[in-house]
C-alpha cells in the first residue's frame, strides 16, 4: 500500500523524500484519512513541481543580502571607529589625509551595508526602510561629490554651488549619512530582525554623531559632556560592526544550541 | 496583517503548526505529526506534513539533517526562526485586539 501511494509522487519529490516519507508511514495504521491525505498531496507535488526552485532562489538572495550588508556594515564600523578616533588624535585631521580616505571608504561600505540589510528589511516597513535607504544613499553621492571637490580643490574655501565650499557639501553629504543611519536604527529597532540592543547603540551615535563632531570642532563642548566624545564614535562605529554580526547571525544556519535536542 | 511566511497558500497553518513544533529542536516527520496532534489536538496528516517540509525546505526556513534509520530530522534555520517569531508576535498582537474589542484582558 505504502509502495504504492509512493508512486503517485513524481520521481523528483520521490528521490528526496520517499525514504523517509515511507519510514514514517510505517511508524502507524494507515487510515482513510490518512490515504486521502497522501492523495491530495501526490497531486500538489505534481503541481507545485512547476514553480520548484523560484522561492527557495528569492530566500537564497535574502540571505545573500543580509551576508553582503552584514560583511559591509562589520567593516564600515572599523572603518568609522579608525576614522574618527584617528581624527580626534590628530585634532580633525589635518595633516592626515590617509583619514580622509578611510572616510570615504568607510561612507562607500555603510551605503553597501544599509543596502544589504534594507532589502531584507523592507519586508515589514517598505516606506520607512527605503526612505533610511534613499537618504544616505543620496546623502553619499553629495559627501563623495564633496570629498572629490576638496580632493581637486585642495581644501578650498571657495564657494562652488549656491555659496557652499567643498567642506560645505561633504557635511551635508555626511550629515545626511548620519540621519539616515538613524532612521535605519528606527527600522531595525521595529522590525526586530536584527539586534535591537545593536539598533539602539547605532541610533545613539547617529543622533549625537554630528553635535559632537561640530562641538569639537567649533571648541563649544561644555566640559561636563567631554565623555561624550568617547562615548559617541564608538556607539556609531560599534552598532555598526554589531549590527552586521548580527546579520551574519540570521544569515546562516540556526546555533548548534538546537543539535542534539529531542529526535 | 501581513503574512509573515509567504506564498503557502492553504499549507500556512500546517507549516507555522512545524515551525512551532521545531522551535525547541530538530525532529523527524513523525515526531512533528505527535507533536502538532499533541500541541492541537488535531491530526496533521502525513501528505500534508510533507507537503509544507517541502514548501519551508525550498525555502530555506528549516534544514534537513543527515538522516538517522531512514529517518530525517529537520530543523529551523535561523532565517526560519526569525519569521516564526514575526508570525508569533502579529499573532498575539492580532489576539490581543480581538480579547480588546471583546471587552475581556488579554492574557
Amino acid at each position: 500500500m505504502i509502495a504504492l501511494l509512493l508512486r503517485l509522487y513524481p520521481a523528483v519529490w520521490r528521490m528526496r523524500y520517499a525514504d523517509e516519507f515511507a519510514a514514517m508511514l510505517e511508524q502507524r495504521p494507515l487510515g482513510p484519512f490518512d490515504v486521502a491525505d497522501v492523495l491530495l498531496s501526490a497531486l500538489d507535488a505534481h503541481l507545485h513541481l512547476r514553480g520548484l526552485g523560484a522561492a527557495s532562489q528569492s530566500q537564497k538572495g535574502f540571505a545573500m543580502s543580509l551576508r553582503i550588508g552584514g560583511y559591509a556594515a562589520i567593516m564600515a564600523g572599523i572603518h568609522w571607529f579608525i576614522a574618527l578616533a584617528a581624527n580626534a588624535v590628530n585634532n580633525g585631521g589635518d595633516g592626515a589625509p590617509w583619514i580622509f580616505f578611510v572616510i570615504v571608504i568607510a561612507t562607500i561600505l555603510t551605503l553597501i551595508a544599509l543596502t544589504g540589510l534594507s532589502a531584507f528589511q523592507a519586508r515589514r516597513y517598505p516606506a520607512l526602510t527605503w526612505a533610511a535607504f534613499a537618504v544616505p544613499a543620496v546623502s553619499t553621492i553629495v559627501a563623495l561629490i564633496g570629498f572629490a571637490a576638496i580632493a581637486v580643490t585642495g581644501d578650498s574655501d571657495r564657494p562652488l554651488v549656491a555659496g557652499v565650499n567643498a567642506w560645505g557639501i561633504m557635511s551635508i553629504g555626511m550629515l545626511g549619512l548620519l540621519v539616515g543611519s538613524g532612521l535605519f536604527a528606527l527600522v531595525t529597532w521595529r522590525v526586530r530582525t536584527l539586534s535591537r540592543a545593536a539598533a539602539v547603540a547605532l541610533g545613539f551615535g547617529a543622533i549625537l554623531m554630528f553635535p559632537i563632531l561640530s562641538g569639537i570642532g567649533g571648541g563649544w563642548l561644555p566640559s561636563p559632556l567631554e565623555f561624550l566624545v568617547v562615548i559617541v564614535p564608538v556607539a556609531f562605529s560599534g552598532g555598526w560592526v554589531w549590527l552586521g554580526l548580527s546579520a551574519l547571525r540570521v544569515s546562516g544556519p540556526v546555533t548548534s544550541s538546537l543539535e542534539g535536542a529531542s529526535l | 496583517m501581513e503574512p509573515r511566511i509567504p506564498e503557502l497558500g492553504r499549507f500556512a497553518e500546517p507549516a507555522l503548526l512545524i515551525l512551532v513544533s521545531l522551535s525547541d529542536g530538530p525532529k523527524h516527520g513523525y515526531a512533528i505529526m505527535a507533536d502538532v496532534e499533541a500541541g492541537t489536538g488535531r491530526p496533521l496528516g502525513p501528505g500534508t506534513l510533507y507537503a509544507a517540509l517541502a514548501r519551508l525546505e525550498e525555502r530555506g526556513l528549516i534544514e534537513a539533517l543527515a538522516p538517522v534509520d531512514r529517518r530525517r530530522p529537520y530543523r529551523l534555520t535561523a532565517i526560519g526562526e526569525t519569521m516564526l517569531a514575526e508570525q508569533l508576535r502579529d499573532l498575539a498582537e492580532f489576539a490581543d485586539l480581538g480579547l480588546r474589542r471583546l471587552g475581556r484582558s488579554p492574557g
